[in-house]
């Protein structure tokens, strides 16, 4: 039951920019261009525009420029089909706390205009997916966060959509209810044929579930790749400090080494990409101590997501 | 039209099952009739040309057009609540005009302030009012107050879609609301006011309301109730208006909300 859209893009951006008046400038140029029946994963610290993007793409905002088409429908001209093409998680839960888990996926499904037989084997069907069937006829107000987050998840699918917007599913979940969110995400993707644009703000998800991770910042796409790609060009290893004193003195010192490849600071983190971590330690804690500057921690890893985000953004990741 | 009537349905079925809220909703405009009605009509009522039982047919519109007011508050309310907690997003995402997105709140507004007036009328005969027996006395009447409930539900909405905090809302609304009331001839005649105050109670569209609820729902001397300075059609006519223009400014103040 694969979906078959046009020219095979779930989406396609050119050139979307929001701004907010006179001084706010939310997305300044974000082109996209993502292939149906992938899961694409957009990555960036809070206010980097991931939020306003998605509002743009499900037709909630109109951008100030640039043009887009999702599951084939142009997002201003064509609203409504886009509306009708696609499921929605927004990042802040966006439920009626005294409707009961039915309710709330029923009053959805009418709202799309599903004839009841339609919306019963679906309501059923998809309850059983994310296992809320016991809890189906209380109250909102009774669920627990992963609940509600799973809730949320199957409302975005009862229409079946072609491509399925996800902003931060699993913020503020535990792990076993992250994991398993996960799961149903890699599901969608496999049994139904469906396009997935998420955010998060876990790193180890986004290199586990994406097909394609874009990292976004000051409303601008910086790099795109699959996850092993962004995280090849780190170097073999990641030595992370954390220090006091003259840095720049140091990081010239260690830019001038030939096994270096990268160098990035933020936060007062310096970060170096290295050929074979063990073995440069010492001669980059040896320069340190050349210099005027003193190492408080130090570490050596293989490079993660987490590691290419705060070479491009600056910032570390919080999670 | 069907994701209004959906939307429509939701929130009566959310009212219906909200105890609390029904109560509510039943209990104010019988405590207006029977605490304010019965004991300014026997303050009233002897000086009255009417009767004893007069004050209580006279005011009787009023205590209808103040419920379906307080109603429209609450509807915007809900509104606002529905704007805070995100759930307009899940509307706003769906495939249905953005208009019956403010049709299914304001249809919610207008059922409920019909409820409530088939109440007052009710507690309005059992304390001693005339009503009209003419069931197309009844239907117009219904439909005024309809109207009047649609356009004061706009007004609601373009409140609730211009703040983010619920306080500041009902401080705005209640200003709005408290003139509507008094600076009309809901609870005392035109004849008697300053100039100043009647000049105000003509624009109020509270005094038309009430003027044709007068005209339509009572059985008592056109004369008595002083409804001879407004002709009924004139009634209708700045109702429809009235309704039209309350649901303009809602649904432009809602569409500013989500540029």
């Amino acid at each position: 039951m694969s979906k078959v859209i046009k020219n095979n893009l779930a989406i396609e951006a050119r050139g979307l920019v929001k701004r907010f008046g006179e001084d706010i400038l939310a997305v300044d140029g974000v082109d996209l261009a993502i292939e149906s029946n992938t899961i694409y994963a957009l990555l960036g610290p809070n206010g980097a525009g991931k939020t306003t993007t998605i509002n743009m793409l499900t037709t909630l905002l109109e951008p100030t420029e640039g043009t887009a088409n999702v599951a084939g429908f142009d997002i201003v001209k064509q609203a409504n089909d886009v509306r009708s093409s696609i499921g929605v998680t927004f990042q802040e839960t966006t439920l009626d706390n005294e409707l009961t888990g039915v309710q709330t996926l029923d009053y959805h499904a009418r709202l799309y205009g599903m004839s009841k037989d339609q919306r019963q084997t679906k309501i059923a069907e998809l309850l059983a997916l994310v296992e809320l069937e016991d809890a189906a006829n209380r109250a909102i107000s009774t669920y627990s966060g992963g609940m509600k987050r799973r809730l949320e998840l199957i409302r975005g699918l009862m229409t079946d959509p072609n491509v399925l917007f996800l902003d931060e599913p699993t913020l503020g979940l535990d792990p076993q209810s992250r994991a398993r969110i996960g799961d149903y995400i890699v599901e969608l993707k496999e049994d139904r044929g469906m396009s997935v644009l998420l955010t998060t703000h876990y790193m180890d998800e986004a290199e586990q579930l994406a097909d394609k991770v874009a990292i976004i910042d000051h409303g601008k796409i910086l790099i795109e790749g699959t996850p092993s790609e962004l995280v090849d060009q780190m170097g073999a290893d990641v030595i992370t400090i954390a220090g006091q004193g003259n840095k720049d003195d140091f990081i010239e010192k260690v830019n001038d080494l030939s096994c270096c490849e990268t160098i990035t600071t933020g936060n007062g983190i310096i970060q170096i990409g290295v050929d074979a971590g063990s073995r440069r330690l010492v001669e980059i804690i040896s320069l340190a101590n050349e210099t005027d500057f003193t190492v408080e921690d130090i570490s050596v890893a293989k490079p993660s997501l987490g590691d290419v985000f705060l070479k491009y953004t600056g910032r570390q990741f919080r999670d | 039209m069907s994701a209004a009537i959906t939307l429509w349905n939701k929130q009566m079925m959310k009212s219906l099952r909200n105890t609390e809220e029904m109560i509510g909703m039943l209990i104010q405009p019988v405590l207006w009739v029977v605490l304010f009605g019965v004991g300014m009509g026997s303050l009233l009522g002897p000086a009255m040309p009417g009767g004893d039982d007069f004050y209580i047919s006279f005011m009787l519109p009023g205590i209808i057009a103040l419920t379906a007011s307080g109603g429209a508050i609450g509807g915007g309310s809900v509104w606002l609540m529905e704007r805070i907690q995100g759930i307009v997003k899940e509307y706003l995402a769906a495939p249905i005009p953005r208009l019956s997105i403010l049709m299914g709140n304001a249809l919610s507004i207008v059922t409920k302030a019909l409820l409530q007036s088939i109440v007052i009328l009710i507690v309005g005969v059992i304390v001693g009012a005339n009503i009209s027996t003419n069931p197309l006395g009844w239907l117009g009447g219904l439909a005024l107050v309809a109207g009047f409930a649609l356009g004061f539900a706009g007004i609601a909405i373009m409140f609730a879609s211009n703040t983010d905090n619920p306080g500041a809302y009902h401080m705005m609304i209640m200003l709005f609301n408290l003139p509507l009331l008094f600076l009309s001839n809901a609870l005392y005649p035109l004849e008697t006011m300053p100039t100043w105050m009647r000049i105000g109670a003509l624009i109020n569209p509270t005094t038309y309301v009430v003027t044709g609820l007068r005209y339509t729902l009572l059985d008592v001397d056109p004369n008595l109730v002083q409804v001879e300075t407004i002709p009924l059609w004139l009634c209708f006519l700045a109702i429809a208006i009235f309704a039209c223009l309350g649901m303009w400014l809602g649904y432009r103040a809602f569409k500013k909300s989500l540029k």
